[in-house]
């Protein structure tokens, strides 16, 4: 995958030589001369978790002038075949500034399209998990997360290594795991975990903030991406809320992270 | 739509985005489409690729120009316009005007999609609203241009204000954005389709691979398994015979007189002996069987006199056991080409284990028959093999049929008794003895007498082994090595 990014693409899209030589795989993409960064995250998860009904309900509380159109590759029964797709453009509001593309992704859940789930999951910069909070869901939850680390692992990445944020939807059904039972396991655990309804929007900002935040402040660490932009390292996300037509204050949104481990799960990453 | 290179990766299929309208769109359904707008609002459109191509225009010629174009001054000075609209870049507010030297304008705009440039959109020429005569322009390029001429030309040039232009390019470039999304789309999805079935490939491939290697390691230990098993029995063979013959000589008292107690010991030791010995043959042959290296001597074979030598040996077997044992007179049966040994040691096995398996006061029977093909009426007979209808009027086939009146087969395990060392229930060779090895070895012998062996039921209680065997009459060779 380096070899390809050095060479097939024309000199245009460079990783950094540090993770050339390291041989660690991201996927962020730096086109100097289009000027762009590309990032790439995945809304991973069991099959019916939620994944294309977060990115609707994305797509339905942002703005049109920074988003793109919805693309959802799916069968007549509304499941998804391939994966969904949502771009988002953001621009530095100066001059000199790049662009930066966020791409989303959600993987098709189901047990058999695990190659197509590989190809999505393939050079992710973030993840986020979308968990089934109903009881009867757990067993699927862990195995589909048990897949990711598999894939990863298959893919040269790592959870060690990758921004990772879990939802718990479906919070608005019967028969779910309590909020106390999700907060102690949030404690618990290393990722940051968020508590969404993403039918009625309920913590869909606040998870992709919560994965924008990690994945950003990991990557600008690596590859000083706000210098790139033209903009300070704190002003990705007010300045993405705004684009996208979020008037909710962005520490807010990512506030509603459990246990508050979004500090922690960065001081983590490889 | 043209096809990405067949090496595309996901990654760059998924993230790149590099999208290029020639690729997503349909050229001859875009030059539609601008004429359609051309024809709704007048006003000429032409289409570039972000590599400045055309891919798509509908322009007529506006009698303005044609008349301009008959001189040669107006000529260069339109083609010098041509050229710098075509060059033209829409700038960072992606729209920019263009004046004409007649007086009229281009509008150039930007196209986007996912907010980056794919290419440009160039309308006209139009007339400003605001142009109410021929500029000193058109009139300079050629001292031949007449302004009389010239004027009444332009002002039939459609006119169009600078709000209406930017709506008619509002509205195509929508248009455009939904077809560049369906397109983008289709390609999307087809190129999934691929790699995604590149990859479910490759992971059969891997398995296929991991199979195969797996397999080979089998067959190659099977290979040492049967080479094993036959040095094996051969060597335990030889010391044994000692043990049995030297028993022998003591129990006929070569080497003095016995006591009773020590008579009986010995007389154990022979017959556990003379156990080993039928079982070390059993492997042996089994060894040999499964190694394609048994050798057969085959001559032609009366039926009736094997089974009755079968039958005269195990009768004493079964008074002791208190099973009645019988062989139905045979009618008129073909002779067969077979190793009359190893046809002995089938039916042998059979009958034996049908004594084993039948309690006291029951009955074991043998039956030979001739059947040609069309002469079975049975519904076991199998009819669906392949090539029947070529081969079944050849077939004369013996069925000898061994019946007992024992505690039967399921029907779920008759396939399984043929396998080595296989019982039905592991705590029937306690009770009955035997090592499972003997139904294996009458598979393999009857197979390589090109025949077939199956169970079927006896009822109302009990099991028949039927075995049918080509009469006379192929092209058996006298003695051949058979690879089972």
């Amino acid at each position: 995958m380096l070899a390809r990014a050095a060479g097939a693409r024309s000199g245009a899209k460079q990783r950094s030589d540090k993770d050339a030589r390291s041989g660690k795989i991201d996927a962020v993409q730096i086109n100097f001369g289009g000027r762009e960064i590309a990032l790439k995250l995945v809304y991973y998860g069991p099959a019916l978790s939620g994944k294309t009904t977060n990115l609707r309900s994305l797509h339905e509380l942002t703005t049109e002038g920074s988003r793109g159109r919805l693309m959802t590759l799916e069968t007549k029964d509304d499941r998804t075949l391939f994966f969904d797709m949502l771009p988002l453009m953001l621009r530095a509001e100066q001059d000199r500034g790049m662009t930066l593309r966020i791409k989303i992704f959600t993987v098709p859940g189901q047990v058999l399209h695990a190659s197509t789930r590989r190809l999505v999951l393939q050079g992710a910069d973030g993840v986020a998990f979308i968990a089934d909070s109903q009881i009867s869901e757990t067993e699927h939850n862990a195995a589909s997360f048990l897949d990711l680390r598999q894939n990863l692992t298959e893919l040269g990445l790592s959870l060690k290594s990758l921004p990772v944020v879990i939802q718990f939807n479906k919070r608005d059904l019967d028969k779910v795991r309590s909020d106390s039972e999700i907060d102690t396991l949030a404690k618990r655990g290393r990722e940051a975990v968020f508590k969404a309804s993403a039918v009625t929007g309920a913590g869909v900002l606040e998870t992709f903030f919560g994965l924008l935040y990690l994945t950003w402040t990991k990557l600008d660490r690596e590859h000083q991406l706000a210098k790139l932009l033209g903009i300070p390292s704190t002003e990705l996300l007010p300045m993405a809320a705004r684009q996208l037509g979020v008037s909710t204050d962005v520490g807010q949104l990512i506030s509603a992270c459990v246990g508050g481990s979004l500090e922690r799960h960065l001081q983590g990453l490889a | 739509m043209t096809a990405a290179a067949p090496h595309v990766s996901a990654e760059d299929l998924l993230l790149d985005g590099r999208i290029r309208v020639e690729d997503l769109v349909d050229r001859a359904g875009l030059e539609e489409l601008c004429k359609s707008f051309q024809s709704l609002f007048g006003i000429p459109v032409r289409i570039y690729s972000s590599d400045g191509s055309l891919l798509g225009d509908a322009v007529g010629e506006h009698e303005l120009c044609a008349y301009v174009n008959t001189t040669p001054g107006g000529r260069s000075a339109c083609e010098a316009t041509v050229a710098a609209v075509r060059a033209r870049d829409p700038g960072p507010s992606g729209d920019v005007s263009h004046a004409c030297f007649t007086g009229a304008a281009y509008r150039v705009m930007a196209l986007e999609y996912e907010g980056r440039r794919v290419g440009r959109l160039v309308l006209g020429p139009f007339l400003p609203a605001n142009v109410a005569e021929a500029p000193a322009s058109l009139l300079a390029a050629d001292g031949a241009i007449a302004r009389d001429r010239a004027q009444a030309l332009l002002m039939k040039v459609p006119r169009a204000k600078p709000e209406t232009v930017t709506r008619i390019a509002e509205h195509l470039k929508s248009a455009l954005d939904l077809i560049l999304f369906a397109g983008h789309k289709a390609h999307v999805t087809s190129q999934m389709h691929l790699l995604s079935v590149r990859e479910s490939y490759r992971q059969l491939e891997d398995k296929t691979a991991k199979l195969q290697e797996a397999f080979d390691r089998l067959k190659e230990l099977d290979r040492l398994k049967s080479a094993f098993l036959a040095t094996v029995s051969h060597e335990l063979r030889t010391p044994l015979t000692s043990i049995i013959g030297y028993s022998e000589m003591l129990v006929e008292g070569l080497a003095g007189e016995m006591k009773p107690e020590q008579l009986e010991f010995v007389r154990t030791i022979h017959g556990k002996g003379e156990q080993l010995l039928s079982l070390i043959s059993g492997l042996l042959d089994l060894g040999k069987l499964e190694s394609g290296t048994m050798r057969m001597a085959m001559r032609v074979v009366r039926i009736e006199s094997v089974l009755a030598e079968v039958v005269s040996t195990l009768a004493p077997t079964a008074r002791r056991k208190g099973v009645r044992l019988e062989l139905d007179p045979p009618g008129p049966l073909p002779e067969l080409v077979g190793d009359p040994e190893r046809l002995r040691q089938v039916f042998l096995n059979l009958v034996e284990n049908a004594i084993k398996f039948t309690p006291a006061a029951g009955l074991v029977s043998l039956r030979a028959s001739a059947l040609s093909h069309d002469a079975r009426g049975d519904a076991a007979a199998d009819d669906d093999e392949d090539g029947v209808a070529l081969l079944a009027p050849t077939r004369a086939l013996l069925e000898v049929r061994v019946s007992d009146t024992g505690i039967g087969i399921p029907v779920r395990e008759r396939a399984k008794v043929f396998d080595a060392f296989y019982q039905v229930d592991s705590s029937s060779t306690r009770e009955y003895g035997g090592t499972g090895l003997g139904l294996s070895i009458v598979k393999r012998l009857v197979e390589a007498h090109s025949g077939a062996v199956r169970i079927e039921d006896n009822p109302p209680r009990g099991t028949t082994f039927v075995v049918s065997l080509p009469a006379k009459g192929g092209s058996v060779p006298a003695m051949h090595a058979v690879s089972v």
